[in-house]
């Protein structure tokens, strides 16, 4: 009963809750129209944009000794998420049978190597983020929201690593659901914001010949 | 002729008697091997080949097979009734009676005693006892520590406990989905106890003082001020056990985790024994520091959540500590006033 | 009830495989699974003996004594069973099996086992009897059919026997007769005859051969 609404309706209405929200999100920002700015450029915004983009993969390097565990747990967690996500056997296994598009997935080892790096830099970060009181002040619903229900979505689904029990399957299926429901509204829409406002940024600022 | 009679029948009694005692040698000197091997079955007479074959497999002798994998030429596996024997005979039940025996202690000392009280009341004044990392370090342990805790005890009490709750089918997928997190997590905690290793041991080294403060059971009895530094030795001895503890839990864990290595059945065996004493033991002494970390002692808790404690707190529990960390800031404030560096950012939250 | 039972007389064992064969080919076992297996002792030397062995279905079955989620059960035939939709591959009735009888298709790192699967002296599992479901799960169900495990069946030398309890016993007992010998043959009762170990169904366990 329950399965085949996770499996049915849920899943449909989480689909189109994510999809139509998500281009919603970046449409709407697009369309923002800013000021013209009739100033003499004096540089290229489209290498600001670029390096901009490139540039802040890496850390201030005023910053380093202050954010290192950012940095580390930070790349563990969302490199490890990308990886789980769509490298995980079960996962593309799912693709494949959604979209008729398959690739090689990880092995079990690596895929499970990844997902407990993956937790370890979830459950610092957040952890983190909870006892440094600049942090916690900064922090809102959203924050927790967000990182509380990525941690249950990789829980169940770790829960339901050995593939047998259907209770389980459809339960990480449901977590993953609520999830899609709740992604177009929170900051985890940065998922698909980040290149463009880093560009946004990255071009305002390569315009005035200042670097990002 | 009498004589001749007489040796006539002397000859006959011979005869007779010989007769009767080679029918009686006969028949009972086959019987002495039967008769050794009786007394003392080692010695003497051929032992049956299949008793010998029989003792040889008991003990564990390896013989070959076709089929391949581990142990797979052992035909009988000596080590598993002690292993049924320690889990189900003793792990299960002592472990039962060792956690709830301490949590009714725990219970009755604070319906008697209830929590200790700051001695003169707080202060309102506060000083910081744990920085931003070190409070992470802390409860990325506890988190971790209690997902694997609960998860480990749901497999080892969940037969007997939930199997009437949730049912056969219920129950299997509630252990299926434990013990895959269980496996996946344990790992981590290997991270975590090296992470409070490296955060903690410089405080937690055993320190003068310590013997005192335990012989005065922590102030408990002897009366008087038990004098203690950063960490007392109470909290000194949790250390120790949660860490090596730990680190008996992630070797014994990898072994059983990471099966695919050729460890045979013995190995994982003697694994598990040291993974369930040393998971009891550890689970059952965190009981009494989460008392004392929140019902127990007043005042504790916050140096745990935001990291300060009232300044009344420390001067009482930790006077040693209270006075470097006052020899500390006094430093501070005079090197501030006389060089004027390192302006505002030595704030103590930025201290991470 | 009979009380079902194997016995491998180790005088006539040839190691020829064949019931490993068939019982592979009869139950269809998943790839790296092996519920019988022929162990060799003193191979090569004055003295072998060979034995095939398998689950053999213990009145004090400590695989169901320390199973996690208590998958395991005893029919009325004295047939240990376990219930693969409950169990969750943790591997402890390998560990205390006196036989290594418990099989896994997988051996993966972080303890990736897939589900137990074990002899189940060719009687299927909880599942309809002979329904496909059960065959895919447990393999075939002879018992159902009246018929005896085919690992027996199939044994050329008439080393491995495998049926009631009783008849076995009396066939062993008439070869021990003729042979005038008692030799070495492979039989099982209880596991370890220590109480304290759930018992099965009013079976009364009486270890066949041995010493």
């Amino acid at each position: 009963m329950f399965a085949q609404l996770v499996d049915g309706i849920f899943w449909d209405i989480a689909l189109w809750v994510f999809g139509i929200g998500v281009l919603w999100g970046i449409l709407s920002i697009f369309r923002v129209r800013n000021k013209p700015d009739y100033s003499e450029p004096r540089g290229s915004g489209t290498a600001g944009a670029v390096g901009a983009n490139l540039r802040r993969f890496l850390p201030r390097t005023e910053l380093v000794s202050r954010t290192r565990l950012h940095i580390v747990a930070g790349y563990l967690f969302h490199l490890g998420l990308f990886a789980l996500l769509f490298f995980a056997a079960p996962h593309v296994l799912f693709f494949e049978a959604q979209t008729g598009l398959g690739w090689t997935p990880m092995p079990y080892w690596a895929f499970i190597i990844t997902a407990q790096l993956s937790f370890l830099g979830l459950m610092l970060l957040w952890i983190h983020r909870v006892m440094h009181p600049v942090t916690r002040l900064l922090s809102d619903l959203d924050d927790h929201l967000a990182a509380i229900l990525t941690f249950i979505v990789m829980l169940t689904g770790c829960m339901a690593l050995i593939g047998e029990f259907e209770g389980l399957r459809v339960l990480h299926r449901f977590t993953v659901e609520l999830l899609m429901v709740y992604f177009p509204f929170s900051r985890l829409m940065h998922a698909f914001m980040f290149i463009p406002s880093r560009a946004f940024t990255g071009a305002w600022f390569g315009r005035r010949g200042v670097k990002a | 002729m009498a004589t001749q009679v007489q040796t006539a029948n002397r000859h006959r009694r011979i005869i007779v008697w010989s007769l009767m005692l080679l029918i009686a040698l006969m028949l009972f000197l086959p019987l002495i091997p039967y008769a050794l091997a009786y007394v003392s079955p080692e010695a003497g007479g051929v032992p049956n080949p299949g008793t010998e074959l029989w003792r040889a497999v008991r003990s564990g002798d390896k013989g070959t097979s076709q089929v391949q994998g581990v142990d797979t030429g052992v035909l009988i596996n000596e080590y598993g009734e002690a292993w049924r024997h320690f889990r189900m005979e003793q792990l299960i039940p002592f472990g039962a009676m060792l956690m709830g025996s301490v949590l009714v202690l725990i219970v009755l000392f604070y319906l008697v005693s209830g929590p200790l009280r700051i001695p003169g009341g707080a202060t309102g004044k506060k000083i910081q006892r744990f920085s931003v990392f070190e409070r992470t370090t802390h409860w990325f342990t506890v988190s971790l520590f209690w997902l694997l805790a609960l998860t480990g005890l749901i497999l080892l009490y969940g037969r007997f406990v939930l199997i009437p709750v949730l049912g056969p089918e219920g129950f299997g997928l509630t252990a299926s989905a434990c013990k895959e997190a269980h496996n996946l997590f344990g790992p981590l905690f290997l991270v975590a106890i090296l992470m409070m290793l490296l955060t903690f041991v410089k405080d937690n080294i055993y320190a003068r003082g310590d013997i005192t403060w335990l012989l005065k059971g922590g102030g408990m009895f002897g009366g008087g001020h038990v004098s203690a530094g950063r960490f007392n030795a109470g909290e000194k001895i949790w250390f120790w056990i949660a860490v090596l503890g730990g680190l008996v839990l992630s070797a014994s864990g990898l072994v059983l985790d990471l099966a695919v290595f050729g460890q045979g059945r013995e190995v994982m065996a003697i694994s598990h024994v040291l993974h369930g004493i040393a998971a009891l033991v550890v689970i059952t002494v965190s009981f009494g520091h989460i008392y004392m970390g929140t019902a127990g002692v007043e005042g504790t808790i916050s140096s745990m959540t935001n990291g300060y404690v009232d300044e009344a707190w420390a001067k009482s529990h930790h006077d040693r500590w209270y006075a470097e960390m006052q020899a500390a800031a006094g430093d501070d404030e005079a090197e501030q006033a006389g060089g004027g560096a390192a302006a505002g950012v030595a704030s103590p939250v930025a201290n991470d | 009830m009979a009380r079902m039972k194997f016995l491998c007389d180790a005088e006539r064992c040839i190691e020829c495989n064949a019931c490993v064969t068939a019982c592979k080919n009869e139950n269809e076992v998943p790839w790296g699974v092996n519920r019988r297996r022929v162990v060799t002792i003193n191979d090569g030397s004055p003295g072998e003996r060979s034995m095939s062995v398998a689950c053999m279905h213990c009145s004090d079955a400590p695989c169901a004594a320390v199973c996690p989620v208590d998958c395991f059960y005893t029919t009325d035939d004295g047939v240990v069973l376990h219930d693969k939709d409950i169990c969750i591959g943790c591997g402890y009735c390998f560990y205390a099996c006196p036989f290594g009888a418990p099989q896994f298709p997988k051996n993966e790192a972080f303890g990736s086992r897939g589900k137990m699967d074990k002899c189940t002296f060719c009687a299927g599992g909880p599942l309809p009897d002979n329904s496909p479901e059960e065959y895919a799960s447990y393999g075939s169900n002879r018992l159902a059919e009246g018929k005896l495990p085919l690992c027996a069946e199939m044994c050329a030398t008439r080393s491995l026997i495998a049926g009631d309890g009783d008849v076995v016993s009396e066939i062993f007992r008439e070869r021990v007769t003729w042979r005038g010998s008692a030799g070495f043959a492979w039989g099982w009762g209880v596991a370890y005859n220590k109480s304290g170990i759930r018992k099965g169904k009013a079976i009364e366990g009486n270890a066949v051969g041995g010493d």
